[in-house]
């Protein structure tokens, strides 16, 4: 899964920004475009040499002013599910799961993958409707 | 992007990775993610921070990193992790060297500082904590 994707699916959780200032924002992810500009609720933001604190109910802040930022575990867990249903949804199967057809193969993307050791899915994940349709091996 | 030879992110997904970014921290953690633009997605991450042969690391969990912010990533060889000269030390520890460290190279530059204007010239840092690139 694409890292704006997964940003996507943190919405509503906790997280800290990072800015290129080092300053930082700690609140909970409202919503996100793909320039990564992002929209937080219960803020409350730090300087950068940690000694000046605001709080503010909301903030937006520019994509291209973030330096990185920080999700709780459980987002990941909630990725790999996502990944494993949208894989069920639509159908597909390479064959290559046959006896975990029915579970969905969550080979794809680099998530869920990491048992298998398999090749990470091109793209992160994202097949396009152009394949789409069961693929039967006779 | 895809001329035989050419190293590409796809393939260091899942692999342990250091990541050096432009303010200086180091990170170390599995990737799992990459696009377009080289934006990562960083798991089970810890931010290891060196000063002179002892190092610390702490843990961070989930990283995103956007990525203009990234000089370099690597992929850890977990043999040679083991074989280190370097002595890891506790949290606290590192901490205050770390302090102690910024706190000796902010004399030198107001040294620097104070150097150069005493002798009529300008003096202004080039590179700053915040983007040592």
């Amino acid at each position: 899964m694409l890292p704006l994707s997964l940003l996507k699916t943190a919405q509503n959780h906790p997280m800290l920004v990072e800015l290129k200032n080092g300053e930082t924002y700690n609140g909970n992810l409202v919503s996100c475009d793909n320039w990564m500009n992002i929209n937080l609720k219960d803020v409350i933001c730090t300087s950068r040499d940690g000694d000046k604190f605001w709080r503010m109910p909301e903030c937006y802040i520019r994509g291209s002013t973030i330096k990185y930022l920080r999700l709780p575990d459980e987002v990941i867990d909630l990725v790999k599910e996502e990944v494993i249903a949208r894989g069920r949804g639509r159908g597909e199967s390479r064959g290559r799961g046959g006896p975990g057809r029915g579970r969905g193969v969550p080979g794809r993307g680099g998530f869920g993958g990491r048992g298998r050791g398999g090749p990470p899915g091109r793209g992160g994940g994202h097949m396009g409707p152009g394949r789409g349709g069961m693929k039967k091996k006779q | 992007m895809t001329s035989p030879g050419a190293a590409q992110l796809f393939d260091e997904l899942d692999k342990k990775l250091m990541v050096y970014l432009r303010d200086g921290r180091t990170l170390i953690g599995y990737l799992r993610s990459v696009d377009q633009f080289a934006n990562l997605v960083l798991h089970r991450t810890i931010e290891r921070i060196h000063v002179g042969k002892r190092y610390g690391d702490i843990d961070r969990g989930v990283f995103v990193i956007r990525g203009e912010n990234v000089v370099l990533l690597g992929e850890i060889d977990e043999v040679k992790e083991e074989n280190t000269p370097l002595e890891q030390v506790s949290i606290e520890e590192i901490l205050e060297a770390q302090r102690i460290e910024q706190e000796r190279r902010q004399e030198q530059e107001q040294l620097r500082a104070r150097f150069m204007k005493e002798r009529g010239l300008q003096y202004t840092a080039e590179i700053g904590p915040d983007d040592m690139y």
